[in-house]
């Protein structure tokens, strides 16, 4: 097990230089001079030589590029072009409520997922399961944003403005700023539809998934067993089938962590939520690219790190993994 | 048929197996010809209502995509200041926007580049994966680690970052060229799917019989490929990439409602959809029809993906 681990966790790093690479190239591959990004237009010679010298911009590109990753490693990872702060810091400070939201959205998704898939698998061909695999076909077609404007529709314009549409406040000790509103019930207003809308689209493939491999298991030789001893339908469908189906449901849910990355960089711009998605747009705008550069390294090493944790939990589900 | 020779299902066989009507289980069929699994696949498709509406939904989007200019009622582009923020009414029928453009044009000019980049992305991904697929997977040893861990650089990626990244080096524009450059990104990460898809399906067939009968009798490589290991891989593949379509017009529109996908002018569902969003509060019709949009043409695709799934490949139900 422990063996295991170690190597699942070694193989982060070859995987994270891969993404520094495809960043790297990215930011080599922007249009305009790095220097005029530094100097502004009007600049002399002598002195855009000094900063090709101090960007390390007059060696080759390999050199460049270890230079470059070496800055990173100690935490160097630029200045912001138009406020100057340090991108690391703003990127940080950021994280927390682009985390929070994903873990609140699979937190929904699971809600609606468990139970309409249970029934579903359960009640096969009853109005119950069509019901349940209709809402999910719906559901896997809507894009986040769409849902997203639908509850600004009825939830903030519709019912009176009964959760807010748009801004933030921050949970109890995560404030980012000296003065900034924070709060527990205000923080549950304003992340509410968020979460619902990007969690809504992951609880339907859950649901469709989950159902699939439910119903497989439950006709499996060890299911029938457990019931002929006579256990109750409780632990034959929580304890036998449930985690047994949850195996494969795990791995696609893996797959579709990257969707859901994609997912909250969107609900955040139209919520207006200050994480790292809006960031990373209003970045893209404004042509900063030193922000644009740590907004794509920190949500592709989230995204590696988010991969490990659910490998972990296959392992949990799974123990045979561990001797593969 | 006396009845002990019924095929009876298996203690723990599905439902469905079950269900099969007596007469429906000698096997195989008592045709005089054998029906391709093409001409089985289509006729599965036509019993099941889901998925016909599915092709419906598609077929009604292909012939709006084609016959735009003439559907629309009027230019999808031009502005008319003096009506603005018209609510829908008999003369526009889904309103105008802020530019006093009408709504019901630009939702059905929309339809081009959602189902052109859909369906042009997926094809690109599929002309480039399925051949690094069918290497990988055939000739194995080192071909097979340098094309799959190139595949691994791109998924390293969420899919969605790789798509903003690679359009922030392609940098957006609008018209064909812009469309082609959506195209293009979302082509790049949908890659993988195919390639390790085709390799999976290859290393189980490439150990068949058939396929050593050739080997003895010295086919080339390129035929074998081709007229054997492509055929019986191919069922996946179609299932995959109408789905793999579905996929796409989201990740479109999403490239669009972040303002990197097609710029505007060219009508785009996502952009429109993200423009009023801004309007919402006085004006909600006018996010609500390219959602809508959206959502009826990823519909589409997903039940008829759906459909086909069940048509060509029971076991993957």
């Amino acid at each position: 097990m422990r063996v295991y681990l170690l190597k699942r966790l070694l193989q982060v790093i070859p995987t994270i230089i891969m993404i520094t690479l495809v960043v790297f190239v990215m930011m080599q591959s922007i249009p305009g001079d790095p220097v005029v990004a530094v100097l502004g237009e009007g600049y002399t010679e002598e002195t855009a030589q000094k900063v090709r010298q101090e960007y390390g911009l007059d060696k080759p590109v390999l050199v460049q590029y270890f230079i470059w990753l070496g800055k990173l490693v100690q935490g160097d990872w630029g200045r912001s072009i138009l406020s100057g702060r340090p991108v690391l810091t703003d990127v940080l400070l950021r994280l927390p409520v682009t985390l929070e939201l994903i873990v609140l959205s699979m937190g929904v998704a699971l809600l609606i997922a468990l139970p309409a898939a249970i029934i579903g698998a359960l009640r096969q061909n009853t109005w119950a399961d069509y019901t349940a695999t209709t809402v999910a076909m719906i559901g896997v077609s809507i894009p986040e944003f769409f849902i997203g404007v639908l509850l600004l529709l009825l939830f903030s314009f519709g019912l009176g403005g009964l959760l807010p549409s748009s801004g933030w406040v921050y949970l109890p000790g995560t404030c980012p700023t000296i003065v900034c509103s924070a709060g527990l019930w205000g923080n549950a207003q304003h992340v509410l539809m968020p979460a619902i809308a990007l969690g809504v689209g992951r609880a339907a493939i859950l649901t469709r998934l989950l159902r699939a491999s439910m119903l497989e298991v439950i006709r499996t030789e060890y299911v029938t067993t457990a019931r002929a001893k006579g256990l109750s339908e409780r632990p034959v469908v929580f304890k036998h089938a449930l985690k047994n189906a949850l195996i494969p449901t795990v791995t696609v849910m893996g797959l579709q962590i990257g969707f859901l990355i994609g997912g909250a960089i969107v609900v955040e711009t139209l919520f207006a939520m200050p994480g790292l998605g809006t960031f990373g747009i209003d970045a893209i705008i404004a042509r900063d690219y030193q922000q644009v550069q740590g907004f794509a390294l920190i949500t592709a090493i989230a995204f590696v790190v988010m991969n490990l944790l659910v490998d972990f939990t296959y392992t949990f589900l799974d123990p045979r993994i561990r001797y593969a | 048929m006396p009845e002990d020779l019924k095929p009876r299902p298996i203690s723990g066989g599905s439902v469905r197996e079950a269900d099969i009507p007596a007469d429906a289980g000698v096997w195989p069929a008592p045709r005089a010809r054998s029906e391709s699994p093409l001409v089985q696949g289509v006729r599965r498709i036509r019993r099941s209502t889901t998925a016909l509406i599915g092709v419906a939904i598609v077929a009604l989007l292909i012939v709006v995509a084609l016959f735009a200019d003439v559907l629309a009622p009027r230019s999808p582009i031009t502005s008319d200041q003096t009506r603005t923020f018209a609510p829908p009414s008999w003369d526009y029928p889904l309103g105008t926007d802020q530019l006093g453009r009408d709504m019901l044009s630009r939702v059905i000019h929309g339809t081009r580049i959602s189902l052109l980049v859909g369906v042009s992305s997926v094809l690109l991904a599929l002309f480039v994966g399925v051949p690094f697929g069918m290497i990988a997977g055939f000739y194995g040893g080192r071909v097979d680690t340098v094309i799959m861990r190139l595949m691994d650089v791109i998924l390293a990626f969420p899919i969605y970052l790789l798509a903003i990244i690679l359009m922030i080096i392609f940098t957006p524009t609008a018209g064909l060229i812009g469309t082609m450059k959506v195209t293009g990104a979302i082509a790049i990460v949908r890659i993988p799917i195919y390639a390790r898809l085709v390799r999976g399906s290859v290393l189980s067939i490439k150990e068949k019989e058939y396929v050593e009968a050739c080997r003895a009798l010295g086919v080339r490589d390129g035929w074998i490929l081709f007229r054997h290991v492509l055929p019986n891989c191919l069922a996946p593949i179609i299932v995959t990439t109408t789905l793999g379509i579905a996929t796409s017009i989201i990740v479109e529109a999403t490239l669009s409602f972040l303002g990197l996908g097609t710029q505007p002018p060219t009508p785009s569902w996502g952009w429109d959809l993200k423009a009023n969003v801004a309007f919402i509060q006085a004006n909600a019709w006018l996010s609500l029809f390219p959602g809508i949009a959206i959502f009826v043409t990823v519909l589409g695709f997903n039940l008829f993906g759906d459909g086909l799934r069940d048509a060509l490949d029971p076991r993957l139900k």
